[in-house]
């Protein structure tokens, strides 16, 4: 662990698209081992503010610090590989591969060997495999996964394809999982579920992101930002958020 | 089941081994072929099955092999060795050169891309006769030799495709296995997820794409030695086509579904040409029942109904 108090740090990030302004002066962070949660109605920037973090979108003016390092220039895939990981709205399993192949292609960054190691099938690219099936195997028994792991997981229902994206994501050891929506779709039992990993995510000293309209979930969350326009108009412990009048108004509608 | 299936193929393979010498002559001829169009299918086969790719520009590189064989044998008396490895060198570079600004496309418009790109090849070996012969092609490359064994036969020829073939199986098969597969099928089936695991489509598809055009260089080479001429007939845009179709009509997720299609292209117009003028249209027809009936292709509709049979005979 670093010596910054915080894996994530936002300042000042701005973006528009053609001329609209989507997201208006964010500032917030993310400290090591939190989760941290993002509410807002629909259209309020929380995805735009995902996809800026994770690096789908070049964003147009501000910082996104991970680990203390300005991370505007880096790809996707670097913020990956750092630990920076997101999950989306509609979970994207990987359909025609079976279930321990979607974990293993998450343990992919933890391994090197290049296209001609494994053309040949060279010591390194035989050890890389036998290292990412040991992984996703033990990865694939923690979330319970163990009696699916051979079925496609285009057979997955909505629960289970959530969990399946968590599961891919964690292999790679992340430092900061970020979660888009992740209990939509989801029954009350799957919620249940969902917040007890999640709770357990944070004990392995995983800080969390989560971006979420349940606010039952939302509870689960150390500190909530609202987001309004594309602007945070409010923040602080879940029940100081649902006292807060403003919000009230705009988003809880009472 | 792992075993069934290492038992099939080797049985399979001793098959292959062991049948063609009482095969007549031109029935060896057409298993030649078929062992040709598996490598230069393969190549067409792994972007189609892996990457989601589908590649109407395998022409291209078939034709650079069987062009650099032709020309270094029989203008510059090259050793054959020179022939493959100069193939392979500009295929190689030509694949890094094309594919590195094509693969940003997806789906339609990487199909057409690499339409275009067999379309215009096409036309650059028919203007460019002091390279290639133009229509009139180049002759008289000579039969291939390994230690002084001269490959004079259908089936000497037969046995070295053979052999080439099963090395590339191993190959493909070895790279399905590998990271590097998870990483393709992984973008295959969602773009978007595969990068945030770190995956870097663009590079990895290059890759890929660079490896199908050196099988399609090898199987040009091979194919110039075999009938020993090179010209601009033999590369058409149907020949493209009949690369694409072959992972179509065998199946693309198994590299098996590559030599049954192979098979299908080699052998089944032939079968038809005895209708007289009709076969044409029969194989027209041919393939639309299999796309139609079986859209996984023949080994897809065969691994389904064993499937199906297995899970029947449980109680």
């Amino acid at each position: 662990m670093s010596g910054h108090a915080e894996i994530l740090g936002v300042q000042g990030v701005g973006h528009s698209f053609g001329g609209f302004s989507v997201l208006k002066n964010v500032n917030f962070t993310v400290p090591h081992g939190s989760i941290v949660g993002l509410i807002g109605p629909n259209g309020s920037g929380k995805t735009t503010l995902f996809n800026v973090i994770s690096g789908y979108i070049r964003h147009q003016h501000g910082l996104v610090a991970y680990d203390g390092e300005d991370v505007r220039a880096e790809s996707i895939q670097a913020r990956s590989i750092a630990g920076l990981v997101r999950t989306f709205q509609t979970p994207k399993v990987f359909e025609q591969m079976t279930v321990l192949e979607n974990i293993m292609a998450g343990a992919y960054k933890l391994t090197r060997s290049g296209v001609i190691e494994d053309l040949i099938s060279l010591p390194r690219s035989r050890a890389d495999m036998r290292r990412i099936t040991e992984l996703a195997e033990e990865v694939c028994a923690k979330f319970g996964m163990e009696k699916l792991r051979h079925d496609l997981a285009l057979r997955l229902p909505a629960g289970q394809r959530r969990i399946l994206e968590i599961a891919r994501a964690v292999i790679g050891r992340p430092r900061l999982l970020m979660l888009d929506e992740p209990s939509s779709g989801l029954n009350t039992n799957e919620i249940a579920s969902l917040r007890r990993w999640i709770e357990q995510l944070r004990a392995e000293g995983i800080a969390i992101l989560l971006v979420s309209h349940d606010m039952e979930l939302m509870t689960v969350a150390d500190r909530v930002h609202v987001l309004y326009f594309g602007e945070i108009i409010a923040s602080g412990g879940m029940d100081e958020i649902q006292k807060n009048a403003q919000v009230r108004e705009v988003y809880l509608g009472a | 089941m792992k075993t069934a299936r290492f038992l099939l193929i080797v049985v399979a393979f001793a098959l292959c081994v062991a049948l063609p010498p009482y095969l007549p002559r031109h029935l060896v001829d057409l298993l030649v072929f078929a062992g040709i169009y598996t490598i230069a299918g393969l190549g067409v086969g792994l972007l189609l099955g892996q990457c989601g790719i589908a590649n109407l520009g395998q022409i291209v590189f078939y034709a650079i092999g069987a062009y650099a064989t032709a020309y270094l044998t029989v203008y510059v008396h090259a050793p054959a060795a020179v022939g493959f490895v100069v193939g392979i060198a500009i295929s190689a570079a030509l694949a890094l050169a094309i594919g590195w600004p094509i693969l940003r496309l997806s789906g339609y418009f990487l199909a057409l891309a690499t339409l275009a790109m067999g379309i215009i090849a096409n036309a650059l070996f028919f203007e460019w006769d002091w390279l290639t012969g133009g229509t009139l092609g180049i002759g008289g490359i000579p039969k291939l030799q390994i230690f002084g064994f001269v490959l004079d036969t259908p089936l000497r020829f037969y046995y070295l495709v053979l052999g080439v073939v099963a090395i590339c199986m191993l190959l493909a098969q070895n790279l399905i296995r590998s990271r590097t597969g998870l990483a393709l099928r992984a973008m295959r089936d969602s773009q978007d997820a595969a990068i945030s695991l770190a995956v870097n489509p663009r590079w990895l598809r290059t890759r890929v794409f660079i490896l199908s055009a050196v099988l399609g260089s090898v199987a040009g080479s091979l194919f110039a030695h075999y009938g020993g001429f090179a010209n601009v007939q033999s590369f058409g845009i149907e020949k493209s086509i009949n690369f694409l179709l072959i992972p179509v009509l065998g199946g693309a997720a198994s590299l098996i579904g590559v030599v049954v299609g192979a098979l299908f292209i080699a052998f089944v117009p032939e079968l038809l040409s005895q209708f007289g003028s009709v076969h044409q249209m029969l194989f027209g027809v041919a393939l639309v029942g299999v796309v139609v009936l079986m859209p996984a292709g023949l080994t897809g509709a065969l691994a389904g109904i064993w499937r199906r049979s297995v899970d029947g005979a449980k109680p």
